[in-house]
């Protein structure tokens, strides 16, 4: 019942909105959708709670049929069990707290109901995504929010570098999306059923059978594994298929906090947890998940450290961060995943919100190094940033340190080459990770003022509308570490996961971490504090070093700025060969042979209506000739082939 | 005996009401000091409506030894010509009398005509196909030139006659030689001397070659359509629309009556030719269409496509064939009419224009006027669900199911040539820039074209009544046959 | 040599090519058009008289009475035609007929 509300509010609020549009003020048309996004927050965070604290069992609501073709059916239902509750309240309370932000933040904006129409929609499909008890069902949310994704980015569309990053994502994403689709395919091949529970109560069966492709053979679990995380790793921009996300900070800063941040970007993970009863079959897929986790991890770590727009370093920070979150389900942690997604959620979302509110501040001004001293204008922004840097950082208390440290203990105690790959990225973006999250806060907030002088005359604290929804983060973003840890990973994790997440052969490492080295247990929180301290270093006692660094190691600057060059690699690797073929298919494909075949006929047909034409002279013995021409053609070949 | 002359008076009974009708009109006429146009077009109407009453009364049956013949094919076929030749009629009045050629002759010629076409469509015999050929195309000469200060339309009265004269010379021609070499000119004996020689004799063949070709002539089939254009064009607006309906209809009556009665054991060989024919038409219909400036010439090339199109059936050689050909030849006359109609009422400043882009904007100008064209060319091009799209879609299943897919194919591809030339004349009233107003027309035209306009619209909720006739008559046809 | 059938149609079937001829390498006069058309139907007649003594048969001759009347009909009218026609153009060329083409 009140899960049902929950997903659905967000969809009649988008519809409300739409409808009554033309007859209410814009702000009385935006208040319909906040009131049905807060009445989904509340209905979407009171079945979690009952289920964290009384445990009440897992159910399944259908709604109704969606396609049933043959032995193909897939319905429409509401699954709810831990993870999907967990999801559920997640990510309604966070797009609640958003929409509300949004208020103040798009005040300005001419055409806010439109803004709040494509976020509520996406509630409503990020919501059917983590409720579908099928892969159908979970296939519309991925794509209803990719679409909504795509038309937040390009929100401001006139502007032409929104439009290509819309674009950018949109087409990024096919390529996750091919793998995922291909993966459903297959798993509707080898099961007959798209059904979750159906598939993972056939999969331990499904072990050894194998594909033969070109006289080798691929186990079928590895395969559809495989599959299914390369569509992960395109909804949440794990590394080489991670451009899209940095270039999708065009998009407002809401969207960038609610979708690249804290809901949409974690499907990825969402996806690979759900399915994690199958994957966990399939161990050369667990270590790819972890090594394309690691590596992402440490990668966008290092990239975030040269960034200079403060939304992209925040928006590398989500790409490392996620990163983070494969690792633990790739050696078998999924609780740790989710556990780090929950917490996650909260920091990056407020982390962006804060930035919002700093940019709000500063006049559209994103680039990092025209602010600074911003902390006394805008308190509230600076403490809540504080917070949420902090939990980034993964310093205790902060949420951070709570998921974080687990999923390097995890990495450690899988004791597999990923893993110890895993261990070893996690640590070194750890310090980074403090590293640059102290550099952004430094930079923005301390030294001595870098932006125009009447920009900073008229930096002010954002109104109630937008610091209400920070402080409320900024307390998930403090408490949901410790709040969570006994349930989500501690001592009463079976109990709270019951059958949502597989105890595969992997599923005791959680409890394996206990019994690691205590210097493993102690080094992520230690590497943190160097990366803190490093940054106190760079940017607030000796601030030549950044720039001496830079200057003595440039390539490797210029590399880290250029984002190891993958931009540069795929647009002369893919996009411009791409493009020489669509221009090659535009000419000579459609310009000569789909264009031309029709125009041509259409020549033919004038030519020879000309000629006809012009066989008509006027002239009656031309007329009487054609006649004696016809009547001698027609004796002839009846005369022929009688 | 008296009852066989009566059966013969009872049959005979529209053709005789008409002959006496139009010879006493026409001494009236000449008698009257002032001139009775309008009286005389009013009494000729009403006696196609007293006539067609008699027609539908008249019993089935064949007369003087099988000279004539009245069965439900004729009485279909008949329904048709009067109702050409009464609409004809009926657009006549306030034409003929701005343009100044009102006068008692037209609806007399008129009649004779009909009464000939009526006589084509009974026939039973060579003999009373020729005369009736021969009476309706002397009336047609005459008013084919009926405007006879007009260049143009004496120019298409001259042209119209000596090609016509050739192609009844040719005819002609074939009739003798189809009697000398089967030894009958009787229509049921030819059918048994043809049908009883193992191998029908070359001199015979050639003969009905002739003869298909003096009538595709009357039907402007192709490569016998090269009069049309010019006759159309020049042949005052009300004579064309007559062109365009009623001699349509009986040559194609005739034909249908030849080649699936007398003609039928040879239908293999004569099959071939009808789809040439059939294929000749649709395409330089299609073809000569799309450079045309003047309406009524394109009204022209569309008829000659339409021809084509409605062989099709004939080519079938089924009595689904048949009886698609005799709903299509319906369609098409209340789609013509319509046209015609619409083409009578594009008058400005006190005359007749017929350029196409002179209906430019005609949406702005008169609403009505272009939203029925608007339907007739729909209508004509056979855009689903309007008329033209059933009569297309009878004759391409009946073609499929004996077999003939590339006629039918041919005939989708020509529609789709033929359907640039109609759609550019709605472009060019709906979305051209608006040329002045025309001139009032009279209450009878804008009757007709709201009539034919609509018929043709709403086709597909009435389309029962005229199919199941149309089968009817194929049935008496074949059965006859 | 005798004069049978054969004879009678090969000179109709010369009438006939001679008249459509006539028609259409004639480029000077309407007159001599319709003189060829004539000659069309003579050559008609000409079959129909054949075949009806050959066949012994009387509907060939009946017909070729209906055909002579016919013809005189529209001999008649023809002629009509062509007087409004040169009254209009004032000139009965084969060649000026093409007013309307295309």
């Amino acid at each position: 019942m009140f899960t049902t509300l929950a997903v659905f509010a967000p969809l009649a609020g988008a519809f409300l909105t739409l409808l009554l549009r033309p007859f209410l003020s814009r702000n009385l048309a935006v208040g319909v959708s906040i009131i049905f996004i807060i009445i989904s927050a509340f209905c979407g965070v009171v079945p979690a709670v009952r289920h964290l604290i009384i445990g009440a069992p897992d159910q399944t609501i259908t709604l109704g049929s969606f396609i049933s073709v043959g032995h193909f059916a897939a319905n429409w239902a509401l699954q709810q069990d831990a993870l999907s509750l967990v999801m559920v309240a997640m990510v309604s309370v966070v797009s609640a707290l958003i929409h509300i932000y949004s208020f103040g933040y798009m005040s300005h904006d001419r055409t806010m109901p439109r803004f709040f129409v494509y976020m509520s929609l996406f509630t409503f499909a990020m919501l059917m995504l983590v409720t579908a008890d099928n892969l159908l069902q979970l296939f519309f949310g991925w794509e209803g929010v990719g679409l909504v994704s795509y038309l937040l980015i390009g929100y401001w569309y006139d502007k032409p570098a929104a439009n290509a990053a819309a674009i950018k994502a949109f087409v990024v994403n096919r390529v996750g999306d091919l793998g995922f689709a291909i993966g459903i395919a297959l798993i509707y091949l080898q099961f007959h059923s798209i059904q979750f529970d159906h598939i993972f109560a056939a999969s331990g069966a499904m072990v050894d059978a194998k594909y033969t492709l070109f006289g080798t053979q691929f186990p079928v679990l590895e395969v559809i594994a495989v599959l299914l995380f390369i569509g992960a790793m395109g909804k949440s921009a794990q590394i080489f298929l991670h451009t899209w996300l940095a270039d999708a900070m065009e998009g407002p800063t809401p969207i960038s906090a609610l979708i690249h941040a804290a809901t949409m970007v974690a499907a990825g993970v969402f996806l690979v947890v759900r399915m994690s009863p199958l994957i966990s079959l399939a161990p050369g897929a667990e270590d790819f998940i972890t090594i394309i986790g690691s590596a992402t991890a440490l990668f966008a770590a290092t990239v975030a450290c040269v960034q200079t727009d403060i939304k992209r370093i925040i928006a590398y920070s989500t790409c490392s961060q996620l990163g983070y979150m494969f690792i633990a389900a790739g050696v078998g942690a999924d609780p740790a995943a989710m556990f780090h997604l929950i917490n996650h959620a909260f920091f990056k979302a407020l982390l962006f919100l804060a930035a919002g509110s700093v940019i709000h501040a500063l006049s559209e001004e994103q680039d990092i190094r025209k602010m600074g001293g911003l902390w006394r204008k805008l308190p509230v922004t600076y403490v809540v940033m504080w917070v949420g840097a902090l939990a980034l950082a993964a310093i205790p208390p902060f949420s951070g340190y709570y998921s974080k440290d687990v999923i390097l203990e995890a990495a450690y105690a899988a004791n597999s080459q990923a893993g110890m790959f895993g261990w070893a990225c996690g640590n070194i973006a750890a310090l980074l990770t403090a590293f640059y999250v102290s550099r952004l806060i430094l930079m923005v907030f301390h030294g001595a003022p870098r932006a125009a002088p009447e920009i900073m005359e008229h930096a002010h604290e954002s109104p109630a509308v937008m610091t209400g929804p920070l402080v409320v983060l900024a307390l998930g973003a403090l408490s949901s570490g410790f709040l969570l840890d006994r349930p989500f990973v501690g001592a009463d994790m079976a109990n709270f996961w019951g059958s949502a997440i597989a105890a595969g052969p992997h599923g005791s490492i959680l409890l394996a971490i206990e019994q690691l080295p205590e210097w493993v247990a102690k080094l992520p929180l230690l590497m943190s504090l160097a990366g803190l301290g490093l940054g106190f270093l760079f940017y607030v006692t000796l601030p030549a070093i950044p720039v001496a660094l830079a200057a003595r190691f440039q390539s490797i600057y210029q590399f880290l700025l250029h984002k190891w060059y993958f931009d540069e690699v795929y647009d002369a690797l893919l996009v411009r060969p791409s493009w020489r073929l669509a221009k090659f298919l535009w000419h000579v494909g459609d310009d000569q042979m789909i264009d031309g075949i029709p125009n041509g006929v259409a020549h033919l047909t004038s030519d020879a209506s000309t000629q006809a034409i012009k066989m008509q002279t006027g002239s009656i013995a031309i007329y009487a000739f054609v006649m004696l021409i016809g009547l001698l053609a027609l004796v002839s070949i009846f005369l022929l082939v009688r | 005996m008296t009852s066989m002359a009566d059966i013969a008076l009872h049959a005979l009974m529209p053709d005789i009401l008409i002959a006496l009708a139009a010879m006493g009109l026409l001494l009236f006429g000449v008698l009257s000091k002032r001139d009775h146009a309008l009286a005389c077009t009013v009494t000729a109407v009403i006696v196609f409506v007293v006539a067609a009453r008699f027609i539908l009364a008249a019993p089935a049956g064949a007369i003087f030894g099988g000279l004539f013949l009245t069965d439900d094919f004729t009485r279909y076929a008949d329904m048709l010509v009067l109702l050409g030749c009464s609409g004809a009629l009926i657009l006549s009045v306030d034409f003929n009398r701005r343009e100044a050629i009102g006068r008692f002759e037209f609806p007399v010629l008129v009649m004779f005509s009909a009464l000939g076409m009526l006589v084509m469509v009974s026939a039973g015999n060579m003999m009373t196909l020729y005369l009736g050929l021969e009476l309706q195309s002397l009336a047609l000469y005459v008013v084919a030139a009926f405007a006879r200060d007009d260049l143009r339309s004496t120019e298409a009265g001259l042209k119209y006659f000596i090609l016509s004269a050739l192609a009844s010379g040719l005819l002609l021609y074939g009739i003798s030689l189809v009697y000398g070499f089967s030894g009958t000119t009787d229509f049921a004996g030819l059918a048994h001397a043809l049908a009883s020689s193992a191998r029908a004799n070359d001199g015979a063949l050639v003969g009905i070659v002739f003869v298909m070709v003096g009538l595709a002539f009357k039907l402007s089939a192709a490569p016998f359509h090269m009069w049309t254009p010019d006759v159309y064009e020049g042949a005052p607006t009300p004579v064309t629309s007559l062109f365009s309906t009623a001699p349509k209809m009986a040559a194609m009556a005739l034909l249908l009556r030849l080649l699936m009665g007398p003609f039928a054991p040879l239908l293999s060989q004569w099959q071939m030719l009808i789809e040439i024919i059939a294929i000749a038409s649709m395409l330089l219909g299609a073809l000569g269409a799309i450079g045309q400036l003047n309406i009524k010439r394109l009204m022209a090339y569309s008829s000659i496509s339409h021809m084509g199109y409605a062989l099709i059936g004939l080519a079938a050689g089924t009595e689904a064939g048949v009886s698609a050909t005799l709903v299509y030849m319906a369609i098409y006359t209340v789609m013509s009419l319509g046209v015609f109609g619409c083409i009578i009422a594009m008058r400005r400043g006190g005359k007749q224009v017929e350029l196409i882009s002179d209906l430019a904007g005609l949406d702005r100008r008169n609403r009505g006027l272009a939203l029925a064209m608007a339907a007739l060319m729909l209508a004509l091009a056979g855009i689903p669900p309007l008329s033209g799209f059933w009569g297309k879609l009878y004759v391409f299943y009946a073609a499929v199911q004996s077999g003939l897919y590339g006629l039918a194919v041919i005939g989708v591809l020509t529609s789709v040539v033929a359907a640039f030339y109609y759609l550019r004349v709605i472009k060019v009233m709906y979305f051209d820039e608006a040329a002045p107003s025309f001139d009032h027309h009279s209450k009878a035209v804008g009757l007709m074209i709201a009539g034919c306009a609509a018929l043709s619209a709403l086709f597909v909720f009435v389309p029962g009544p005229v199919s199941q006739a149309a089968s009817v008559a194929a049935h008496a046809l074949l059965g006859a046959g | 040599m005798t004069i049978g059938l054969a004879q009678y149609l090969t000179v109709a079937a010369l009438l006939l090519v001679i008249g459509i001829f006539g028609i259409f390498m004639n480029r000077k006069n309407i007159i001599v058009i319709m003189m060829s058309i004539e000659l069309i139907l003579l050559a008609a007649n000409l079959n129909f008289i054949a075949f009806s003594a050959a066949l012994h048969d009387m509907v060939g001759q009946v017909f070729a009475m209906f055909v002579l009347t016919v013809a005189a009909a529209e001999a008649a009218i023809g002629l009509a035609i062509v007087v409004v026609y040169f009254r209009n153009r004032g000139s009965i060329e084969v060649e000026d007929v093409t007013v309307m083409k295309g």
